[in-house]
């Protein structure tokens, strides 16, 4: 009778053990490590001032324009960025008709006059950059130095499949093949979207979620939204908690990733701020 | 007993309407799917921007969003203007302005939409005057009592009381949504995908005389 008990207790070990490296699902839960902002990049936001307009673009060149807007009308300025291999900066300043360049500490390095107002930027793996004009969707390719390059057959790389499965689940495509299975279990929260922000060299993929305790009754939209960083084994290995979702100037390009840092552009009324948590 | 339960008697009748009732009543009855072929029209409609629509004869401190000869999809943003395809095309025929910003102020030589017109406008409100805005849409729409995240229906709307608004017209298999809008930074009316996150704080809304 205590063999039989063995044998069957080995069985069920084994099938708990074998359940969890089946089809890439993620094993036991581990550790999480949650990352808290290692720093912010500030450029100082410069009003838009009328007479000046057509001279604008040689004012205060460290600075990038917004105007305020007003009723019916959002504040509009620097809304799209990326960040390059170097550590470099680039920012849309779509009232200069320009893209400014600042260095990982947020020192000005220079402009690209590109002669249309820009609300996204991509910067490729083969050192072109994608520069979308706010007006048309139409996209310009730039080389590193800002010179404009053909943009003949150029697309912009579309983020891995994402899908929501229910309250608390969903999958994300890595980039290079497989699937990650995401998992929310917190109380009183549903998970609502996810979104792949990219694999990196080392296979880790990079996920942002936005998640509710709401939806209906409450008074207005109201959500949380996480970045998770899962190893090349689909593990779950870090969290950024609560991104601050305080925009003034409402992001188009909200979040990058590179070399495992997770960079997020948004604003107030006086700054341009770049959140940076080094997930590695 | 009876002078008790005549009023009763009137109010359930369905004789009395109160005021708030009798205004959605004269509100034109349109369909969902009426409303998006509006937002997708207005949003896919081609123009070419000429010379003279560069420049708006009421304003010395206008400057265009525009290039002469460019040729653009989706109807001009305007602060203030509630512009259909015809009245759009008509006035820019006329050499008014492409659009325009708050910063030059509403100005009656543009053309164009802004973003509680476009709702509007999608909604099959008249373009006789721009009526409502962000701060009083809630009497024509009201706040639904579905969970939005999962139950809103095309034609809805994501309304930021003055600031922006937005329609709704459909959920994606990654939990994000699309929108149609007359968008300030984009300069014109677009349709894209985008993320709840850009709507915190917004209220979602229905218009009353849906056509279900």
């Amino acid at each position: 009778m205590k063999r039989l008990h063995s044998v069957l207790l080995a069985i069920v070990l084994l099938a708990v053990v074998t359940s969890g490296a089946r089809g890439g699902q993620p094993g036991p839960p581990t550790e999480v490590r949650a990352v808290p902002q290692t720093r912010a990049v500030r450029i100082p936001l410069k009003p838009l001032s009328l007479p000046d307009v057509a001279q604008s673009s040689n004012a205060d060149a460290g600075t990038l324009l917004f105007t305020p807007g007003a009723e019916d009308e959002l504040p509009e300025g620097p809304d799209g960025f990326d960040v390059l291999e170097d550590g470099n900066i680039l920012i849309t300043d779509p009232l200069r008709d320009s893209i400014s360049m600042f260095d990982a500490q947020g020192k000005f390095k220079g402009a690209w006059k590109i002669g249309f107002a820009a609300d996204s930027i991509t910067a490729l793996a083969s050192g072109l950059i994608l520069v979308r004009e706010a007006n048309t969707g139409q996209l310009h390719a730039f080389d590193r130095e800002g010179k404009p390059r053909p943009a003949e057959g150029a697309v912009l790389p579309q983020p891995a499949e994402a899908r929501i499965l229910g309250e608390q689940s969903g999958t994300v495509a890595r980039q290079g093949g497989g699937t990650i299975e995401v998992q929310f279990d917190q109380p009183g929260l549903r998970l609502l979207s996810l979104e792949s922000l990219g694999t990196d060299a080392q296979g880790n993929t990079y996920v942002a979620m936005e998640t509710t305790a709401g939806g209906s009754g409450s008074e207005d939209v109201n959500l949380n939204k996480y970045i998770r960083k899962y190893s090349a084994d689909g593990k779950l290995v870090s969290e950024v908690v609560k991104v601050p979702l305080d925009y003034y100037i409402v992001p188009v390009d909200e979040l990058r990733v590179r070399k495992g840092v997770v960079y997020q552009l948004t604003s107030d009324k006086l700054e341009v701020r770049i959140n940076v948590w080094d997930m590695n | 007993m009876l002078s008790y339960l005549l009023p009763l008697i009137w109010l359930t009748s369905g004789f009395y309407m109160e005021p708030q009732t009798s205004a959605i009543a004269r509100l034109p009855l349109t369909t969902r799917a009426e409303m998006i072929a509006r937002a997708h029209k207005l949003a896919n409609h081609t123009w070419v921007c000429g010379a003279a629509n560069l420049k708006a004869s009421c304003s010395k401190r206008y400057v265009s969003d525009w290039k002469a000869g460019q040729h653009i999809t989706g109807i001009p943003y305007a602060w203030g203007g509630i512009d259909g395809l015809e009245e759009f095309d008509n006035k820019l025929a006329k050499g008014l302005a492409a659009g325009g910003h708050s910063r030059y102020g509403v100005l009656a030589c543009t053309a164009g939409i802004d973003c509680s017109g476009f709702v509007t406008y999608c909604w099959g409100m008249g373009l006789k005057n721009h009526a409502y805005s962000t701060s009083n849409l809630r009497q024509i729409a009201g706040k639904p009592k579905y969970n939005w995240f999962t139950d809103m229906k095309p034609g809805d709307v994501l309304n930021k009381a003055g600031s922006h608004v937005v329609m709704f017209t459909g959920y994606n298999p990654d939990g994000t949504i699309n929108v149609c809008e007359a968008s300030g930074s984009a300069a014109r009316v677009i349709c894209h995908k985008t993320t709840w996150s850009r709507y915190k704080g917004y209220i979602p809304l229905q218009y009353k005389a849906i056509d279900e």
